[in-house]
Protein backbone atom coordinates (compact mmCIF):
# COMPACT_ATOMS: atom_id res chain seq x y z
CA UNK A 1 0.00 0.00 0.00
CA UNK A 2 1.34 3.47 -0.91
CA UNK A 3 1.99 5.71 2.09
CA UNK A 4 -0.23 8.78 2.21
CA UNK A 5 2.74 10.95 3.13
CA UNK A 6 6.37 9.96 2.92
CA UNK A 7 9.26 12.32 3.65
CA UNK A 8 12.92 11.44 3.17
CA UNK A 9 15.57 13.73 4.60
CA UNK A 10 13.56 16.88 3.99
CA UNK A 11 15.29 20.03 5.21
CA UNK A 12 15.01 23.78 5.00
CA UNK A 13 17.77 26.31 5.56
CA UNK A 14 17.68 30.09 5.47
CA UNK A 15 21.33 30.93 4.96
CA UNK A 16 23.07 29.52 7.99
CA UNK A 17 19.83 29.11 9.92
CA UNK A 18 18.54 25.55 9.93
CA UNK A 19 14.75 25.57 10.19
CA UNK A 20 14.30 21.87 9.51
CA UNK A 21 16.85 19.08 9.27
CA UNK A 22 16.38 15.61 7.82
CA UNK A 23 12.65 15.17 8.32
CA UNK A 24 11.89 11.55 7.54
CA UNK A 25 8.62 9.85 8.33
CA UNK A 26 5.72 7.96 6.84
CA UNK A 27 2.01 8.44 7.42
CA UNK A 28 -0.26 5.61 6.38
CA UNK A 29 -3.60 6.01 4.72
CA UNK A 30 -6.44 6.79 7.13
CA UNK A 31 -4.30 7.46 10.18
CA UNK A 32 -4.21 10.60 12.31
CA UNK A 33 -0.58 11.52 12.90
CA UNK A 34 0.14 14.06 15.63
CA UNK A 35 3.01 16.43 14.87
CA UNK A 36 4.38 17.78 18.12
CA UNK A 37 7.15 20.10 19.14
CA UNK A 38 7.86 23.19 21.19
CA UNK A 39 7.83 26.66 19.63
CA UNK A 40 10.52 26.94 16.95
CA UNK A 41 10.80 23.17 16.57
CA UNK A 42 10.11 23.39 12.84
CA UNK A 43 6.51 22.15 12.82
CA UNK A 44 5.08 24.94 10.71
CA UNK A 45 8.07 24.84 8.35
CA UNK A 46 7.54 21.10 7.93
CA UNK A 47 3.83 21.61 7.28
CA UNK A 48 4.49 24.39 4.78
CA UNK A 49 6.99 22.26 2.90
CA UNK A 50 4.66 19.28 2.77
CA UNK A 51 1.82 21.49 1.54
CA UNK A 52 4.12 23.03 -1.14
CA UNK A 53 4.01 26.57 0.24
CA UNK A 54 7.77 26.37 0.82
CA UNK A 55 10.36 24.53 -1.24
CA UNK A 56 12.69 22.21 0.64
CA UNK A 57 16.41 22.97 0.51
CA UNK A 58 17.07 19.26 0.36
CA UNK A 59 15.28 15.94 0.56
CA UNK A 60 12.25 14.49 -1.19
CA UNK A 61 8.66 13.75 -0.26
CA UNK A 62 5.46 12.40 -1.70
CA UNK A 63 1.91 13.26 -0.74
CA UNK A 64 -0.87 10.90 -1.85
CA UNK A 65 1.73 9.24 -4.06
CA UNK A 66 2.59 12.49 -5.87
CA UNK A 67 6.26 13.54 -5.76
CA UNK A 68 7.17 17.01 -4.46
CA UNK A 69 8.28 18.05 -7.94
CA UNK A 70 4.58 18.33 -8.90
CA UNK A 71 3.28 20.84 -6.35
CA UNK A 72 0.01 21.68 -8.13
CA UNK A 73 -0.91 17.97 -8.13
CA UNK A 74 -0.12 17.73 -4.43
CA UNK A 75 -2.31 20.76 -3.72
CA UNK A 76 -5.15 19.12 -5.63
CA UNK A 77 -5.04 16.17 -3.22
CA UNK A 78 -4.35 18.03 0.00
CA UNK A 79 -6.58 20.03 2.33
CA UNK A 80 -4.93 22.44 4.74
CA UNK A 81 -6.01 24.51 7.70
CA UNK A 82 -3.07 26.88 8.18
CA UNK A 83 -2.12 28.19 11.60
CA UNK A 84 -3.91 31.50 12.33
CA UNK A 85 -5.56 31.54 8.93
CA UNK A 86 -7.31 34.76 7.96
CA UNK A 87 -10.76 34.96 6.44
CA UNK A 88 -12.33 37.61 4.19
CA UNK A 89 -14.60 39.47 6.57
CA UNK A 90 -17.00 40.67 3.90
CA UNK A 91 -17.66 37.33 2.25
CA UNK A 92 -20.33 34.93 3.42
CA UNK A 93 -19.31 31.45 4.55
CA UNK A 94 -21.04 29.96 1.53
CA UNK A 95 -19.42 32.38 -0.91
CA UNK A 96 -15.99 31.69 0.61
CA UNK A 97 -16.32 27.93 0.23
CA UNK A 98 -17.79 28.23 -3.27
CA UNK A 99 -14.82 30.39 -4.33
CA UNK A 100 -12.32 27.85 -3.06
CA UNK A 101 -14.22 24.93 -4.59
CA UNK A 102 -14.07 26.79 -7.92
CA UNK A 103 -10.32 27.35 -7.47
CA UNK A 104 -10.02 23.58 -7.10
CA UNK A 105 -11.63 23.18 -10.50
CA UNK A 106 -15.26 22.49 -9.59
CA UNK A 107 -18.11 23.74 -11.75
CA UNK A 108 -20.44 26.44 -10.38
CA UNK A 109 -23.14 23.90 -9.56
CA UNK A 110 -20.74 21.42 -7.98
CA UNK A 111 -19.12 24.19 -5.92
CA UNK A 112 -22.53 25.26 -4.63
CA UNK A 113 -23.41 21.69 -3.63
CA UNK A 114 -20.02 21.10 -2.00
CA UNK A 115 -20.22 24.34 -0.01
CA UNK A 116 -23.72 23.56 1.29
CA UNK A 117 -22.79 20.00 2.27
CA UNK A 118 -19.59 21.01 4.07
CA UNK A 119 -21.25 23.84 5.97
CA UNK A 120 -23.83 21.34 7.21
CA UNK A 121 -21.10 18.89 8.21
CA UNK A 122 -19.22 21.42 10.33
CA UNK A 123 -22.39 22.74 11.93
CA UNK A 124 -22.59 26.03 10.06
CA UNK A 125 -25.59 25.13 7.95
CA UNK A 126 -27.64 27.88 9.57
CA UNK A 127 -24.95 30.56 8.94
CA UNK A 128 -24.39 30.13 5.23
CA UNK A 129 -25.48 33.66 4.35
CA UNK A 130 -23.92 35.52 7.26
CA UNK A 131 -20.73 37.50 6.73
CA UNK A 132 -17.58 35.83 8.05
CA UNK A 133 -16.83 39.06 9.90
CA UNK A 134 -19.73 38.24 12.23
CA UNK A 135 -18.45 34.72 13.00
CA UNK A 136 -16.85 33.74 16.31
CA UNK A 137 -13.35 32.27 16.49
CA UNK A 138 -14.76 28.76 16.79
CA UNK A 139 -17.04 29.24 13.81
CA UNK A 140 -14.13 30.51 11.72
CA UNK A 141 -12.05 27.47 12.66
CA UNK A 142 -14.92 25.22 11.63
CA UNK A 143 -15.18 27.14 8.37
CA UNK A 144 -11.42 26.62 7.94
CA UNK A 145 -11.91 22.87 8.36
CA UNK A 146 -14.68 22.97 5.77
CA UNK A 147 -12.38 24.86 3.41
CA UNK A 148 -9.67 22.25 3.94
CA UNK A 149 -12.12 19.57 2.83
CA UNK A 150 -13.53 21.42 -0.16
CA UNK A 151 -11.50 19.35 -2.64
CA UNK A 152 -12.24 15.98 -0.99
CA UNK A 153 -8.56 15.61 -0.07
CA UNK A 154 -6.67 12.39 0.50
CA UNK A 155 -4.43 14.12 3.03
CA UNK A 156 -5.62 16.78 5.49
CA UNK A 157 -3.13 18.98 7.33
CA UNK A 158 -4.40 20.85 10.35
CA UNK A 159 -2.03 23.34 11.98
CA UNK A 160 -3.22 24.20 15.49
CA UNK A 161 -6.93 23.71 14.73
CA UNK A 162 -7.97 24.35 18.33
CA UNK A 163 -5.82 27.43 18.88
CA UNK A 164 -7.73 30.10 20.77
CA UNK A 165 -10.78 27.92 21.40
CA UNK A 166 -12.30 27.35 24.83
CA UNK A 167 -12.36 23.74 26.16
CA UNK A 168 -15.86 23.12 24.81
CA UNK A 169 -14.79 24.51 21.43
CA UNK A 170 -11.69 22.32 21.45
CA UNK A 171 -13.74 19.19 22.13
CA UNK A 172 -16.20 20.14 19.42
CA UNK A 173 -13.37 20.70 16.94
CA UNK A 174 -11.72 17.37 17.77
CA UNK A 175 -15.03 15.59 17.39
CA UNK A 176 -15.48 17.17 13.95
CA UNK A 177 -11.96 16.14 12.92
CA UNK A 178 -12.49 12.55 14.07
CA UNK A 179 -15.88 12.28 12.42
CA UNK A 180 -14.86 13.83 9.13
CA UNK A 181 -11.70 11.77 8.82
CA UNK A 182 -13.58 8.58 9.68
CA UNK A 183 -16.15 9.37 7.01
CA UNK A 184 -13.67 10.38 4.31
CA UNK A 185 -10.86 7.94 5.13
CA UNK A 186 -8.34 10.75 4.69
CA UNK A 187 -4.96 10.82 6.40
CA UNK A 188 -4.64 13.65 8.90
CA UNK A 189 -1.50 15.42 10.06
CA UNK A 190 -2.52 17.20 13.25
CA UNK A 191 -0.04 19.79 14.36
CA UNK A 192 -0.66 20.98 17.92
CA UNK A 193 0.74 22.08 21.25
CA UNK A 194 -1.94 20.29 23.22
CA UNK A 195 -0.70 16.84 24.22
CA UNK A 196 -4.02 15.75 25.63
CA UNK A 197 -5.49 16.47 22.21
CA UNK A 198 -2.95 14.16 20.62
CA UNK A 199 -3.42 11.38 23.15
CA UNK A 200 -7.14 11.56 22.57
CA UNK A 201 -7.12 11.80 18.79
CA UNK A 202 -3.95 10.50 17.18
CA UNK A 203 -2.92 6.99 16.27
CA UNK A 204 0.78 7.90 16.06
CA UNK A 205 2.97 10.89 16.88
CA UNK A 206 6.00 12.62 15.43
CA UNK A 207 8.00 14.81 17.82
CA UNK A 208 10.20 17.57 16.46
CA UNK A 209 12.80 19.52 18.39
CA UNK A 210 15.14 22.16 17.00
CA UNK A 211 14.30 21.22 13.43
CA UNK A 212 14.91 17.48 13.89
CA UNK A 213 12.68 14.46 14.41
CA UNK A 214 13.43 13.20 17.92
CA UNK A 215 10.77 10.49 18.12
CA UNK A 216 8.01 8.87 16.14
CA UNK A 217 5.68 5.93 16.67
CA UNK A 218 2.60 5.12 18.70
CA UNK A 219 2.15 7.08 21.90
CA UNK A 220 3.15 4.06 24.01
CA UNK A 221 6.25 3.45 21.91
CA UNK A 222 7.35 7.07 22.09
CA UNK A 223 6.81 7.25 25.83
CA UNK A 224 8.76 4.04 26.36
CA UNK A 225 11.59 5.11 24.07
CA UNK A 226 11.91 8.41 25.85
CA UNK A 227 12.46 6.52 29.12
CA UNK A 228 10.11 8.98 30.68
CA UNK A 229 10.18 8.71 34.47
CA UNK A 230 7.42 6.52 35.88
CA UNK A 231 5.81 6.92 39.27
CA UNK A 232 4.01 4.67 41.74
CA UNK A 233 1.29 5.81 44.12
CA UNK A 234 1.17 3.85 47.41
CA UNK A 235 -1.49 4.02 50.08
CA UNK A 236 -0.58 2.96 53.65
CA UNK A 237 -1.90 3.47 57.17
CA UNK A 238 -1.46 7.08 58.29
CA UNK A 239 0.59 6.08 61.35
CA UNK A 240 3.15 4.27 59.14
CA UNK A 241 3.99 7.44 57.22
CA UNK A 242 7.35 8.29 58.77
CA UNK A 243 8.54 4.67 58.81
CA UNK A 244 7.54 4.24 55.16
CA UNK A 245 9.42 7.35 54.10
CA UNK A 246 12.49 6.06 55.89
CA UNK A 247 12.15 2.63 54.28
CA UNK A 248 11.82 4.18 50.82
CA UNK A 249 14.77 6.51 51.33
CA UNK A 250 16.78 5.04 48.41
CA UNK A 251 14.06 6.47 46.13
CA UNK A 252 12.63 9.95 45.73
CA UNK A 253 9.32 10.16 47.63
CA UNK A 254 6.60 12.79 47.96
CA UNK A 255 4.35 12.17 50.97
CA UNK A 256 0.85 13.53 51.48
CA UNK A 257 -0.67 11.92 54.61
CA UNK A 258 -1.28 8.26 53.94
CA UNK A 259 -0.44 8.58 50.24
CA UNK A 260 3.10 8.34 48.94
CA UNK A 261 4.22 9.14 45.41
CA UNK A 262 7.42 7.33 44.55
CA UNK A 263 9.53 8.28 41.52
CA UNK A 264 10.95 5.06 40.11
CA UNK A 265 13.62 6.82 38.09
CA UNK A 266 14.82 3.63 36.38
CA UNK A 267 14.28 1.39 39.41
CA UNK A 268 12.34 -1.86 39.13
CA UNK A 269 8.61 -1.29 39.56
CA UNK A 270 8.52 -3.81 42.46
CA UNK A 271 11.33 -2.08 44.37
CA UNK A 272 9.05 0.15 46.55
CA UNK A 273 6.94 -2.88 47.50
CA UNK A 274 10.05 -4.89 48.41
CA UNK A 275 11.33 -2.07 50.63
CA UNK A 276 7.98 -1.66 52.41
CA UNK A 277 7.52 -5.40 52.99
CA UNK A 278 11.08 -5.62 54.36
CA UNK A 279 10.16 -2.83 56.81
CA UNK A 280 6.95 -4.74 57.76
CA UNK A 281 4.64 -1.97 56.60
CA UNK A 282 1.16 -2.89 55.32
CA UNK A 283 0.41 -1.68 51.80
CA UNK A 284 -3.28 -0.86 51.23
CA UNK A 285 -2.97 0.05 47.57
CA UNK A 286 -0.26 0.18 44.94
CA UNK A 287 -0.79 1.90 41.60
CA UNK A 288 1.81 2.09 38.89
CA UNK A 289 1.45 4.99 36.47
CA UNK A 290 2.46 4.40 32.89
CA UNK A 291 4.82 6.86 31.29
CA UNK A 292 2.82 9.71 29.77
CA UNK A 293 3.22 11.44 26.46
CA UNK A 294 3.76 14.73 28.24
CA UNK A 295 6.70 13.26 30.18
CA UNK A 296 8.18 11.85 26.98
CA UNK A 297 7.64 15.16 25.21
CA UNK A 298 9.43 17.09 27.94
CA UNK A 299 12.24 14.56 28.15
CA UNK A 300 12.83 14.73 24.42
CA UNK A 301 12.47 18.43 23.82
CA UNK A 302 14.03 19.99 26.90
CA UNK A 303 17.16 22.04 26.34
CA UNK A 304 20.33 20.05 27.20
CA UNK B 1 -6.49 30.59 -17.81
CA UNK B 2 -9.72 29.39 -16.22
CA UNK B 3 -8.17 30.04 -12.81
CA UNK B 4 -7.54 33.69 -13.73
CA UNK B 5 -11.20 34.03 -14.68
CA UNK B 6 -12.34 32.65 -11.32
CA UNK B 7 -9.96 34.96 -9.43
CA UNK B 8 -11.08 37.93 -11.55
CA UNK B 9 -14.76 37.20 -10.90
CA UNK B 10 -14.15 37.09 -7.15
CA UNK B 11 -11.99 40.22 -7.28
CA UNK B 12 -14.72 42.13 -9.09
CA UNK B 13 -17.27 40.91 -6.57
CA UNK B 14 -15.06 41.89 -3.62
CA UNK B 15 -14.17 45.28 -5.13
CA UNK B 16 -17.58 46.31 -6.37
CA UNK B 17 -20.01 44.62 -4.02
CA UNK B 18 -18.24 45.31 -0.74
CA UNK B 19 -18.25 49.02 -1.59
CA UNK B 20 -14.55 49.91 -1.84
CA UNK B 21 -14.56 50.44 -5.60
CA UNK B 22 -17.97 52.10 -5.42
CA UNK B 23 -16.71 54.53 -2.78
CA UNK B 24 -13.61 55.34 -4.85
CA UNK B 25 -15.74 55.83 -7.97
CA UNK B 26 -18.08 58.14 -6.08
CA UNK B 27 -15.12 60.18 -4.83
CA UNK B 28 -13.79 60.27 -8.40
CA UNK B 29 -17.07 61.58 -9.80
CA UNK B 30 -17.23 64.24 -7.06
CA UNK B 31 -13.71 65.38 -7.91
CA UNK B 32 -14.54 65.44 -11.61
CA UNK B 33 -17.66 67.48 -10.86
CA UNK B 34 -15.57 70.08 -9.04
CA UNK B 35 -13.02 70.18 -11.88
CA UNK B 36 -15.78 70.45 -14.48
CA UNK B 37 -17.43 73.27 -12.54
CA UNK B 38 -14.16 75.20 -12.25
CA UNK B 39 -13.18 74.83 -15.91
CA UNK B 40 -16.70 75.69 -17.04
CA UNK B 41 -16.62 78.82 -14.86
CA UNK B 42 -13.26 79.82 -16.33
CA UNK B 43 -14.58 79.28 -19.82
CA UNK B 44 -17.57 81.48 -19.06
CA UNK B 45 -15.13 84.20 -17.98
CA UNK B 46 -13.12 83.65 -21.18
CA UNK B 47 -10.04 82.51 -19.27
CA UNK B 48 -10.11 79.12 -21.02
CA UNK B 49 -11.10 78.02 -24.47
CA UNK B 50 -13.66 75.22 -24.73
CA UNK B 51 -11.07 72.79 -26.09
CA UNK B 52 -8.83 73.55 -23.13
CA UNK B 53 -11.62 72.85 -20.65
CA UNK B 54 -12.14 69.43 -22.23
CA UNK B 55 -8.40 68.79 -22.29
CA UNK B 56 -7.93 69.74 -18.64
CA UNK B 57 -10.86 67.65 -17.46
CA UNK B 58 -9.79 64.64 -19.50
CA UNK B 59 -6.20 64.84 -18.30
CA UNK B 60 -7.29 64.94 -14.66
CA UNK B 61 -9.67 62.04 -15.27
CA UNK B 62 -6.96 59.93 -16.89
CA UNK B 63 -4.44 60.64 -14.13
CA UNK B 64 -6.84 60.05 -11.25
CA UNK B 65 -8.46 57.03 -12.92
CA UNK B 66 -5.06 55.41 -13.34
CA UNK B 67 -4.24 56.30 -9.74
CA UNK B 68 -7.32 54.40 -8.53
CA UNK B 69 -6.19 51.33 -10.45
CA UNK B 70 -2.68 51.71 -9.03
CA UNK B 71 -3.92 51.91 -5.44
CA UNK B 72 -6.12 48.86 -5.92
CA UNK B 73 -3.25 46.88 -7.45
CA UNK B 74 -0.88 47.92 -4.68
CA UNK B 75 -3.21 46.19 -2.21
CA UNK B 76 -3.68 43.04 -4.29
CA UNK B 77 -1.03 40.72 -2.86
CA UNK B 78 0.28 42.58 0.20
CA UNK B 79 -3.32 43.10 1.34
CA UNK B 80 -4.03 39.36 1.15
CA UNK B 81 -0.78 38.77 2.98
CA UNK B 82 -1.66 41.26 5.71
CA UNK B 83 -5.18 39.85 6.12
CA UNK B 84 -3.62 36.35 6.27
CA UNK B 85 -5.77 35.13 3.40
CA UNK B 86 -2.91 34.64 0.95
CA UNK B 87 -1.89 31.22 2.25
CA UNK B 88 -5.26 29.66 1.53
CA UNK B 89 -5.05 30.97 -2.05
CA UNK B 90 -1.53 29.60 -2.48
CA UNK B 91 -2.77 26.22 -1.25
CA UNK B 92 -5.06 25.84 -4.24
CA UNK B 93 -3.85 24.36 -7.53
CA UNK B 94 -4.41 27.70 -9.28
CA UNK B 95 -1.07 28.98 -10.60
CA UNK B 96 0.54 32.16 -9.30
CA UNK B 97 0.31 33.52 -12.84
CA UNK B 98 -3.47 33.04 -12.88
CA UNK B 99 -3.71 34.65 -9.45
CA UNK B 100 -1.74 37.72 -10.52
CA UNK B 101 -3.58 37.99 -13.85
CA UNK B 102 -6.97 37.91 -12.14
CA UNK B 103 -5.94 40.53 -9.62
CA UNK B 104 -4.37 42.76 -12.28
CA UNK B 105 -7.51 42.71 -14.42
CA UNK B 106 -9.66 43.31 -11.33
CA UNK B 107 -7.65 46.43 -10.50
CA UNK B 108 -8.00 47.66 -14.10
CA UNK B 109 -11.77 47.65 -13.66
CA UNK B 110 -11.35 50.79 -11.52
CA UNK B 111 -9.91 52.63 -14.51
CA UNK B 112 -12.68 51.43 -16.83
CA UNK B 113 -15.30 52.62 -14.35
CA UNK B 114 -13.52 55.97 -14.02
CA UNK B 115 -13.52 56.34 -17.79
CA UNK B 116 -17.21 55.50 -18.00
CA UNK B 117 -17.89 58.32 -15.53
CA UNK B 118 -15.64 60.68 -17.51
CA UNK B 119 -17.62 60.17 -20.72
CA UNK B 120 -20.55 62.25 -19.46
CA UNK B 121 -18.34 65.17 -18.35
CA UNK B 122 -16.31 65.27 -21.58
CA UNK B 123 -19.46 65.08 -23.68
CA UNK B 124 -21.03 67.92 -21.67
CA UNK B 125 -17.97 70.20 -21.80
CA UNK B 126 -17.15 69.42 -25.44
CA UNK B 127 -20.63 69.73 -26.92
CA UNK B 128 -20.92 72.09 -29.86
CA UNK B 129 -17.31 71.97 -31.06
CA UNK B 130 -17.26 68.32 -32.15
CA UNK B 131 -14.26 67.22 -30.13
CA UNK B 132 -15.89 64.90 -27.62
CA UNK B 133 -15.42 61.79 -29.79
CA UNK B 134 -11.75 62.41 -30.49
CA UNK B 135 -11.12 63.40 -26.89
CA UNK B 136 -12.73 60.24 -25.54
CA UNK B 137 -10.90 58.03 -28.03
CA UNK B 138 -7.53 59.50 -27.07
CA UNK B 139 -8.53 59.34 -23.40
CA UNK B 140 -9.37 55.63 -23.45
CA UNK B 141 -6.16 54.77 -25.32
CA UNK B 142 -3.82 56.85 -23.15
CA UNK B 143 -5.69 56.04 -19.93
CA UNK B 144 -5.66 52.31 -20.60
CA UNK B 145 -1.94 52.30 -21.39
CA UNK B 146 -1.20 54.29 -18.23
CA UNK B 147 -3.55 52.14 -16.16
CA UNK B 148 -1.89 48.93 -17.38
CA UNK B 149 1.54 50.42 -16.62
CA UNK B 150 0.60 51.66 -13.15
CA UNK B 151 -1.45 48.58 -12.23
CA UNK B 152 1.42 46.31 -13.20
CA UNK B 153 3.80 48.46 -11.19
CA UNK B 154 1.40 48.34 -8.24
CA UNK B 155 1.21 44.55 -8.46
CA UNK B 156 5.01 44.33 -8.46
CA UNK B 157 5.20 46.55 -5.39
CA UNK B 158 2.53 44.47 -3.72
CA UNK B 159 4.41 41.23 -4.39
CA UNK B 160 7.62 42.49 -2.83
CA UNK B 161 6.32 44.78 -0.08
CA UNK B 162 6.47 43.43 3.44
CA UNK B 163 3.32 45.38 4.33
CA UNK B 164 0.38 47.06 2.70
CA UNK B 165 1.47 50.42 4.06
CA UNK B 166 4.83 50.21 2.29
CA UNK B 167 3.16 49.16 -0.94
CA UNK B 168 0.62 52.01 -0.89
CA UNK B 169 3.22 54.61 0.15
CA UNK B 170 5.58 53.64 -2.66
CA UNK B 171 2.69 53.74 -5.14
CA UNK B 172 1.78 57.28 -4.16
CA UNK B 173 5.44 58.29 -4.29
CA UNK B 174 5.71 56.92 -7.83
CA UNK B 175 2.66 58.82 -8.96
CA UNK B 176 3.95 62.08 -7.46
CA UNK B 177 7.31 61.52 -9.16
CA UNK B 178 5.59 61.00 -12.51
CA UNK B 179 3.44 64.08 -11.97
CA UNK B 180 6.34 66.31 -10.95
CA UNK B 181 7.41 67.30 -14.52
CA UNK B 182 3.90 68.64 -15.22
CA UNK B 183 4.44 71.21 -12.48
CA UNK B 184 7.76 72.49 -13.81
CA UNK B 185 7.78 76.05 -15.26
CA UNK B 186 7.44 76.01 -19.04
CA UNK B 187 11.03 77.22 -19.45
CA UNK B 188 12.33 74.08 -17.75
CA UNK B 189 10.71 71.82 -20.34
CA UNK B 190 11.53 73.81 -23.47
CA UNK B 191 15.11 72.61 -24.11
CA UNK B 192 16.09 69.20 -25.45
CA UNK B 193 16.45 67.83 -21.94
CA UNK B 194 12.98 69.05 -21.01
CA UNK B 195 11.54 67.61 -24.21
CA UNK B 196 13.21 64.27 -23.51
CA UNK B 197 11.82 64.28 -19.98
CA UNK B 198 8.30 64.86 -21.31
CA UNK B 199 8.66 62.09 -23.89
CA UNK B 200 10.23 59.51 -21.55
CA UNK B 201 7.80 60.00 -18.70
CA UNK B 202 4.74 57.88 -19.64
CA UNK B 203 2.33 60.18 -17.81
CA UNK B 204 3.51 63.47 -19.34
CA UNK B 205 3.91 61.90 -22.78
CA UNK B 206 0.40 60.45 -22.67
CA UNK B 207 -1.15 63.69 -21.49
CA UNK B 208 0.79 65.61 -24.14
CA UNK B 209 -0.72 63.30 -26.79
CA UNK B 210 -4.22 64.02 -25.49
CA UNK B 211 -3.46 67.75 -25.58
CA UNK B 212 -2.28 67.59 -29.20
CA UNK B 213 -5.53 65.94 -30.27
CA UNK B 214 -7.98 67.89 -28.13
CA UNK B 215 -6.41 71.38 -28.11
CA UNK B 216 -4.43 71.41 -31.36
CA UNK B 217 -6.96 69.38 -33.32
CA UNK B 218 -4.32 67.00 -34.68
CA UNK B 219 -5.30 63.66 -36.23
CA UNK B 220 -4.86 60.56 -34.05
CA UNK B 221 -1.97 59.26 -36.15
CA UNK B 222 0.04 62.47 -36.43
CA UNK B 223 1.67 62.36 -33.00
CA UNK B 224 1.84 58.67 -32.29
CA UNK B 225 5.45 59.05 -31.19
CA UNK B 226 4.09 60.51 -27.94
CA UNK B 227 2.41 57.18 -27.24
CA UNK B 228 5.71 55.29 -27.44
CA UNK B 229 6.58 55.82 -23.79
CA UNK B 230 3.16 54.87 -22.31
CA UNK B 231 2.92 51.86 -24.65
CA UNK B 232 6.44 50.68 -23.82
CA UNK B 233 5.87 51.17 -20.09
CA UNK B 234 2.59 49.25 -20.25
CA UNK B 235 4.11 46.36 -22.21
CA UNK B 236 7.30 46.10 -20.15
CA UNK B 237 5.68 46.39 -16.74
CA UNK B 238 2.78 44.07 -17.59
CA UNK B 239 5.26 41.44 -18.79
CA UNK B 240 7.38 41.96 -15.66
CA UNK B 241 4.38 41.74 -13.33
CA UNK B 242 3.19 38.48 -14.91
CA UNK B 243 6.64 36.91 -15.20
CA UNK B 244 7.74 37.87 -11.70
CA UNK B 245 4.32 37.21 -10.19
CA UNK B 246 4.33 33.69 -11.62
CA UNK B 247 7.36 32.86 -9.47
CA UNK B 248 7.57 35.29 -6.58
CA UNK B 249 4.09 35.52 -5.07
CA UNK B 250 5.05 34.11 -1.71
CA UNK B 251 3.82 34.04 1.82
CA UNK B 252 6.57 36.34 3.07
CA UNK B 253 7.05 39.84 1.67
CA UNK B 254 10.18 40.85 -0.23
CA UNK B 255 9.86 37.76 -2.39
CA UNK B 256 11.16 35.70 0.53
CA UNK B 257 9.76 32.41 1.68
Amino acid sequence: MTAAVEANGVGKRYGSLVALEDLSFTAEQGEILGVLGPNGAGKTTAIRILTTILEPTHGTFTVAGVPHTRPAEIRRRTGVLPESAGYPERQTAEEYLRYHARLFGQSRESARTTAAALLDQVGLGDRTKSLIGTHSRGMRQRLGIARALVNHPQVVVLDEPTLGLDPAGQQQMLAIIRRLTAESGATVLLCTHLLAEVEETCTRVLILSRGRVVAQGTIAEVARRAAAPRTATIRIAAEDGERAEAALSPLKVEAAGATLRVFLDGADSNEPLRLLVAARIDVHAYELEAARLSDAFLAMTEAP
Amino acid sequence: MRGAGIVLTQELRDLWLDGRALALSLAFSLLLSVIAYLVASNRALNFLEQRETVNLTLQVAVAIGALLALLTAADAVSGERERRTLESLLLTPVSRLALVTGKLLGALSLWLAAFAITVAYVWFLGRGVGIAGDALASGIVVGTLLAVFLTSFGILLSIFSPSNRVSLSLSLFLLLALFAPTQLPSGATSGWAGDLLLRVNPLTAGEHYIGRIVVNGRAWNEDLVWLASPAAAAAVFAALALAIGAHYVRLGGGGSE
